[in-house]
């Protein structure tokens, strides 16, 4: 079983490679240079908080993105393409097929998450700043940020169409970061049922904002270990929800 | 030990459900019964629409059936180690198009449970075996209809199943690679792998299987092996008149199972009685005889007969 798990997983990375996901780190270094030459009216403090800000932010939108794209038509295309027949018929079960093809995409992205943190980290170096930890705590969670949408991503393709799945994807990437917000607004209410439906929003939601720790990267703030762990946990559960979901009805489907 | 067959369907129904509301469907399958024993090569052959694809989809656990049960080995489908022992060829296959055609043998060997250095001999092997060895390293993207159609039995064939499900599996394939699958599936026979394949070509089932199933609008009109199908028939001859016309001929009263007038001769068959009076009675009325053949009831006349006697269309399933 581990070994089909790690064929699929290296097979989708591969497919990655070969569709040319690279492109998305040249674009980004691209970026990123050209966005720093672009500030140059500011003190020298400021330059260094806006140069490290416009990297970990461009980062997570390019990565977001990708994974949103990623996700959400990975399902529909296997089985519009009818390749998922010379799969699902070896002797794999599907929820392995699910988590082997989600592990290929994690894989991927955590590549991808790599190098950019390498660009990132090296033009910090080359303007004199100090590569801090909180900024590496951020990186570092973005990837548990990724997974979670990439799981939520696959948990609507194994239903829906690619458009349809890219969609809701995305509401849920913005909701979530909204989420603790909607509560907060929603507990305001004289109402019992908007109270009722804030508190519904949030538990369904992932709560993305507990994954965001660009905020403290840029205020250098140091967050405990053991929150930063409490979090991770959360987004991986929440994932793993995620994915028995996707697999849960991936399972009972016909491909015709 | 029933329960040991390589394929063993009893009741196997299939409802596709269609529309927004699921209210409209398409029977494509109605009771099937199939039995396959070991070794056999077993042939399923119907008209367009018959239930052949959707049989085939249900033991390769990719349809769930509506009514009835299906099992490999005696496990059903679902059952990873009942797939393990198959190998599938899909109609119209599409393997990974970013990867090349040994790379992709090389997953399906991996995902059927092989590694390492058997493994990579047993990719070339196989490769070879489809004639492939030129294109084994092109992306499959690059590929025609033939050559993903040679890779894709490739990949159904490395992991030496025992039991081998091939859906139309020379369909885009030129006369050569035709007769190659056909002698790859005589090898496969000779190993004792049992196979069951669909297709619309007769003459391959009939050099190939020894035992068939007609499926005409999910349902079984005959079933049972090609010699006893065949044998039980009565022989017919086929004869060329000139001299006389269609209406002279059938003015003697013999039953004709074919008649075609051309104009200046008429081409008939008969059963082998009455092609004896009818030789007489021609040749009495002043007409010739230019040819006489006696022919063999082919799978293709048992084919078009089953056809016949189906009331309704034949291509497709019941729609309602
Ligand atoms: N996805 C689907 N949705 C609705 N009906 C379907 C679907 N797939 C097949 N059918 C119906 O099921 C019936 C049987 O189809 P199937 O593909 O099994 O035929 P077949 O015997 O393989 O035909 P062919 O020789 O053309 O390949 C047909 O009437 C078809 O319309
Ligand atoms: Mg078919």
């Amino acid at each position: 079983m581990i070994r089909e798990f790690g064929a699929l997983t290296l097979n989708g990375f591969r497919e990655a490679r070969r569709n040319r996901v690279s492109v998305v780190v040249a674009v980004f270094t691209l970026g990123l240079l050209l966005s720093s030459t672009l500030v140059t009216d500011v003190t020298v403090y400021t330059f260094q908080r806006v140069l490290a800000d416009v990297g970990l932010g461009a980062m997570a939108v390019t990565l977001v993105l990708l994974a949103i794209f990623l996700s959400s038509g990975l399902l529909t295309r296997e089985i519009e393409r009818r390749t998922i027949f010379l799969v699902v018929s070896k002797p794999v079960s599907r929820a392995l097929f699910i988590v082997g093809r989600l592990a290929g995409n994690m894989l991927t992205l955590a590549v991808l998450l790599l190098a950019m943190s390498v660009v990132f980290f090296t033009q910090e170096a080359l303007y004199g700043m100090a590569v801090t930890r909180p900024q590496v705590v951020a990186a570092g969670m973005l990837w548990v940020e990724l997974l979670v949408i990439s799981s939520v991503g696959f948990a609507m393709s194994s239903f829906a169409s690619q458009l349809v799945s890219a969609v809701v994807t995305t509401g849920v990437y913005f909701a979530g970061h909204l989420s603790a917000d909607i509560y907060n607004l929603a507990s305001r209410s004289e109402s019992g049922l908007i109270q009722w439906v804030g508190k519904g929003v949030y538990y369904v939601l992932p709560n993305l904002a507990r994954l965001n720790f660009r905020p403290q990267a840029s205020y250098e703030v140091v967050t405990p270990a053991m929150d930063i762990l409490q979090s991770a946990a959360y987004g991986i559960g929440y994932a793993g929800v995620m994915v028995a979901l996707a697999v849960f009805i991936f399972s009972r489907r016909d491909f015709k | 030990m029933s329960s040991s067959l390589p394929i063993e369907v009893r009741g196997l129904a299939k409802t596709y459900r269609l529309g927004f509301w699921m209210n409209r469907q398409v029977r494509a399958l109605q009771g099937l019964d199939l039995e396959v024993q070991p070794g056999q090569v077993y042939g399923l052959l119907g008209p367009n629409g018959a239930g052949k694809s959707t049989t085939i989809k249900i033991l390769m656990n990719l349809v769930q059936a509506s009514e009835g049960t299906a099992r490999l080995f005696g496990l059903p489908p679902t059952d990873e180690e009942a797939r393990r022992q198959v190998g599938f060829l899909p109609e119209n296959p599409a393997p990974y198009e970013y990867l090349t055609g040994a790379e992709f043998v090389t997953l399906a060997g991996k995902l059927a449970g092989m590694s390492g250095h058997e493994l990579d001999q047993r990719v070339k092997e196989v490769i070879g075996m489809v004639e492939m060895e030129r294109a084994a390293k092109l992306q499959i993207r690059r590929y025609s209809k033939g050559m993903i159609q040679r890779i894709s039995l490739a990949q159904a064939i490395v992991n030496r199943p025992k039991l081998l499900i091939l859906d139309e599996p020379t369909s885009g394939l030129d006369p050569v690679g035709r007769r190659q699958v056909r002698d790859l599936i005589l090898a496969e026979r000779q190993r004792g792998t049992t196979i069951l394949f669909c297709t619309h070509i007769i003459s391959d089932v009939e050099a190939l299987c020894e035992r068939v199933v007609v499926l005409v609008g999910g349902r079984r009109v005959r079933e049972g092996s090609v010699r006893e199908l065949l044998s039980g028939q009565a022989p017919v001859v086929e004869m060329t008149v000139e001299g006389l016309s269609l209406g002279q001929l059938q003015g003697f009263g013999h039953e004709l199972t074919y008649a075609q007038d051309f104009g200046d001769r008429v081409l008939l068959r008969t059963g082998d009685q009455a092609a004896q009076l009818l030789l007489q009675q021609t040749l009495q009325a002043g007409g010739r005889v230019t040819q006489v053949q006696p022919t063999r009831y082919s799978l293709e006349d048992l084919f078009l007969d089953a056809l016949k006697e189906a009331r309704h269309g034949t291509v497709g399933g019941e729609i309602s």
